[in-house]
């Protein structure tokens, strides 16, 4: 590389070394994540996946198992729930702040939207496990459970507030104000002309409501990728709420686990076994590497739906 | 006759359209309402709980030790307190100049791929849960120093903190028209001097946004420091290479017993949590507009 | 730039403010001597008493504890993360013969499993159960109350023609292993010994008749809003949330309530089988007190330890000494309720300890 002065060079210089440390932080995640979970990924193979069995053993290590079938799904799950809640509700959201809300309240609305989006975990877990757990449970887990049991999903009753739908609740919570700001500042971003000519059609607020969130489509997506894999990654607040225990639930009424509540719940008692240590460095690999899929997979659905309007 | 009737089935094509534009209006409120409630429900639920437990408690709850689990005496959580102090301070000193120096590096060297690099790694860090991090804090200070310390909760906190911090710092430094960049080299200044003494003072707004975010995370974060501060009840501070408490920690641990003397202190513990980070997001709001966490 | 020097200054005088702490503690005199340990959840309330009371006493002290579970407390126990382990279990035997003649184990207090139930014919009167009777439940092979084996273990009671739902716990716990080792012992062909552990796969759950609950107080929830369920959880839980608890059949055939007199005489019935030494090897412990014989002895009772090394530093050596000596002597003033203190022969075992702990 040239550079056009002595200074600039050693400045050049200067400087690497704190971007290079962000980068090394970075290989070094994986690399001991890698490096811990090869014993139990070499021992069980694709088993580790596809199983739901846990079973750590005192008698010998040659009795352990372990499979993460059924976090994985837990996660899967209680993300899902939280999508289908905090979706529909963040588009609407976005909606009022952008086109119904007057000017001079907007900000005050945005700053509560994002005062929500910061609020620390560890209060949402709080009130999700104490106050919301036993409303959900007496209000609305308990009575879907006796009239519409047929329903798979509502197949059985709640025995605690902490179940998979409880902690998926409180994760919509958490994921809307995130996707709220994504989508509103997308709609936002749409140029005044495109929004004036619906209009000049006569269209309805709704009818041009509906045509601008449809342009705003890829933005929409992104914002449900990007909420999947916070929702995904989340720990304090789901493993106050979901009940971390094992099972594959059909009925959101039960208990589960999620990967991050199982590293957070396992991890410092995993000494006890010879693998188990290593199960969870492979579980926490896995959810890296998926969520860094997801959000990569968003943050290039944005880019590219930002480049067609800015020009 | 065929006018009349056209003109008739624009008129209640038109009624239907108004009705759908008014039942859109009401699920709109209805939705958007929805969406604070919570916010609200938990701003109250942390006041009243919290409120009690500060009445009962008095001054003498940000000081004292917490209690033990059967006694009917309330204690406090200066230990607790005192950590974070700690930590956030540890961690701003740690994340600062890391992510203001990366950002002025991608900024001046764009077309490195070092700086290609570290554009994207901060950009995937927003991502990745902060229990991984903690796992990595446990695995590379923990276990080599020999013992929980404030510095491995510190370190786990700014690498959560940085990509945040990063992020501000950056745009607010690409930010600064072409115009004034041109204005300061062409004054004679070499590039060091012109960053630290003409663009970061443009930048500043950005930068503080960044500095505020990164305490903000570092007060509230609990994830990365389960393995990391070891947590710390009868005694206030050993140094920063001993173990800490921390409040966002202790409310998750107390929560999760079944003493009621040990939730009314998480409560009270996350009460002055609320009041930290309202204090700090007030502060931000007024430095800038919009935030993203 | 002034302004950036000045506050690089005042961070960087902060940071030496910091870590003069840290070498005040290290330093010769007066400084706090402070103990760390951690491990068992259930030890913790019990320590948290017994370190407040020590505390009152001796001032320039100070001990931690962290309720982090058993296992996380020895593994940083042996990584030296901490001075001393609370652990429900003893050490296992590989590992007791790797840290041999390092490590002392200390039964330290008394603890029991009760078995609950949620009946609401049954009332305030009290039902019987053994080993077998509770071996078949949770394998699932009985499925109702009014099973003929429960009528002969309780002729005067009215038992319900409803199905059992078995409560057990959905993590990894020591009353789990105290619990199924009860079943084990009690009915050696029908339990087999791979169903004894923190965590088993519950034959009863393949029948869809087992709910799981985390923690104490997810089986207490579990139980207390399913009837006609039964449910294993620590005597305190029982206590606390007065639900009816079982008499159960001991090895002499008596069926007894977990008292603090029963609990206590089971103690004293194992100690012909516990070593002498708290450097020796305990692991075969709780299958000793576990249906120990006795006239009064309650079946379901365990020990819980503290693990301390037998080398410290000098001024570590004097407070775990001290500190091991007052619960020995002045320790049973503090009993959270739910506990049960070691009867004397144990604690004599405890006071033998203070010998070995060496500075060095």
């Amino acid at each position: 590389m040239r550079f056009p002065s002595r200074e600039d060079r050693m400045f050049f210089y200067m400087l690497l070394p704190f971007a290079g440390v962000v980068f090394i932080v970075f290989v070094l995640l994986f690399e001991v994540l890698i490096q811990n979970s090869v014993p139990v990924l070499l021992r069980e193979g694709l088993k580790f996946l596809t199983s739901s069995a846990w079973r750590p053993s005192e008698v010998s290590p040659d009795q352990e198992f372990y499979g993460i079938l059924s976090p994985l799904v837990g996660t899967l799950y209680s993300s899902l729930i939280a999508l289908i809640l905090a979706l529909p509700t963040s588009i609407a959201l976005a909606i009022f702040i952008n086109d119904y809300t007057p000017p001079q309240l907007r900000d005050h609305v945005t700053g509560l939207v994002d005062l929500m989006a910061g609020l620390p975990t560890v209060l949402y877990g709080l009130w999700g496990a104490f106050v919301l757990a036993p409303i959900l449970k007496t209000y609305i887990m308990t009575p879907l459970s006796l009239y519409l049991g047929f329903v798979p999903v509502f197949g059985c009753r709640p025995i605690t507030g902490f179940t998979v739908f409880t902690a998926g609740t409180v994760l919509s919570v958490m994921i809307l104000p995130f996707m709220t700001s994504m989508i509103r500042e997308s709609l936002a971003s749409i140029p005044r002309t495109y929004r004036e000519a619906v209009y000049s059609l006569g269209a309805t607020r709704y009818e041009a409501s509906r045509m601008l969130v449809s342009m705003t489509k890829p933005a929409v997506m992104a914002a449900t990728l990007l909420g999947f894999g916070r929702a995904a990654g989340e720990t304090i607040a789901v493993s106050m709420t979901i009940g971390n225990s094992f099972g594959l639930p059909l009925c959101m009424f039960e208990p589960s686990y999620t990967i991050s509540s199982l590293i957070a719940n396992q991890f410092a008692n995993a000494g006890f076994y010879h693998y188990m240590t290593s199960a969870l460095y492979a579980a926490g690999l896995f959810l890296l590497a998926t969520g860094l899929l997801l959000n990569s997979a968003g943050v290039y659905m944005l880019v590219k739906w930002r480049r067609t309007y800015r020009r | 006759m065929r006018d009349v009737s056209s003109r008739r089935e624009a008129e209640r094509l038109s009624l239907v359209r108004r009705i759908k534009d008014k039942l859109f209006l009401v699920i709109l409120v209805v939705l958007s309402m929805a969406a604070f409630l919570p916010l609200f429900h938990i701003v109250a639920s942390i006041l009243y709980y919290g409120g009690w437990t500060l009445l009962r408690g008095g001054l003498s709850f940000l000081v004292d030790t917490p209690p033990s689990p059967l006694s009917s005496n309330l204690g406090g959580i200066g230990p607790a307190l005192v950590g974070s102090a700690v930590l956030v301070f540890l961690t701003v000193i740690l994340g600062l100049p890391l992510s203001f120096m990366a950002a002025v590096f991608t900024v001046e060297y764009p077309n490195t791929l070092v700086a290609r690099v570290t554009k994207l790694v901060c950009r995937s860090f927003t991502e990745i849960p902060t229990v991984l991090i903690g796992v990595l804090s446990y695995t590379l200070v923990v276990i080599p120093m020999g013992r929980f310390s404030a510095l491995a909760g510190a370190v786990a906190l700014a690498i959560v903190m940085v990509p945040y911090s990063y992020t501000y710092m950056e745009e607010s430094l690409a930010s600064i028209p072409r115009t004034y960049r041109e204005a300061a080299y062409s004054l004679g200044l070499t590039r060091p001097r012109a960053v630290f003494s003409v663009f970061t003072r443009i930048a500043r707004r950005g930068i503080l946004t960044g500095v505020l975010i990164g305490l903000a995370k570092a007060a509230g974060e609990t994830a990365p420091l389960l393995f990391t501060i070891g947590g710390l009840r009868h005694a206030y501070f050993n140094g920063p290479d001993h173990p800490v408490g921390a409040i966002p920690l202790l409310i998750y641990e107390f929560a999760l017993t079944p003493y009621r003397v040990y939730r009314e202190v998480a409560w009270g513990a996350a009460l002055v949590l609320i009041a930290i980070y309202l204090v700090i997001f007030v502060v931000l709001r007024r430095t800038v507009r919009e935030v993203r966490m | 730039m002034r302004k950036l020097l000045a506050m690089v200054i005042a961070a960087l005088a902060i940071l030496v403010f910091l870590f003069s702490f840290s070498f005040r503690n290290e330093g010769k005199k007066a400084a706090e001597v402070i103990i760390r340990g951690s491990g068992s959840t259930f030890l913790q309330p019990q320590l948290e008493a017994w370190i407040q009371g020590f505390l009152k006493d001796f001032k320039n002290v100070s001990i931690e504890y962290q309720g982090v579970g058993s296992g996380a407390g020895q593994e940083q126990f042996f990584k030296r993360l901490t001075d001393f382990c609370g652990s429900d279990p003893p050490l296992s035997r590989q590992t007791w013969e790797r840290y041999r003649g390092k490590v002392l184990q200390l039964p330290i207090i008394l603890g029991a499993v009760a078995v609950v139930y949620n009946v609401p014919e049954l009332k305030d009167r009290c039902l019987k159960l053994d080993g077998r009777v509770l071996a078949l439940i949770y394998l699932g092979r009985i499925e109702y109350w009014d099973d003929p084996m429960m009528r002969e273990l309780n002729p005067g009671l009215d038992l319900p023609h409803r199905r059992i739902t078995a409560v057990h716990r959905s993590d990894a716990s020591g009353t789990t292993q105290i619990f199924t080792t009860f079943l084990h012992e009690a009915a050696p062909d029908l339990w087999p010994s791979d169903l004894v552990g923190k965590t088993v796969n519950w034959p009863v759950d393949g029948k869809g008749r087992g709910v799981g609950g985390k923690g104490n107080p997810g089986v207490v929830a579990a139980l207390k809003s399913t009837e006609y369920s039964v449910g294993y959880v620590e005597l305190e839980y029982a206590y606390r949330e007065a639900l009816p608890v079982a008499a159960i059949k001991n090895r002499d055939g008596n069926f007894v309530l977990p008292s603090v007199e029963a609990i206590q005489e089971a103690a004293k019935n194992a100690l012909p089988d516990l070593p002498e030494d708290p450097s020796e090897d305990f692991s075969s412990e709780l299958q000793a007190i576990v249906y120990a014989p006795g006239n009064g002895s309650y079946s379901i009772t365990a020990f819980s330890h503290v693990f301390i090394r037998t080398t410290y530093s000098k001024e570590k050596t004097w407070v775990v000494r001290e500190f091991i000596r007052w619960i020995c002597e002045r320790g049973s003033g503090y009993v959270v309720e739910g506990y049960v203190p070691v009867p004397e022969e144990i604690r004599n075992i405890d006071l033998r300890a203070l010998d070995l702990v060496r500075s060095g």
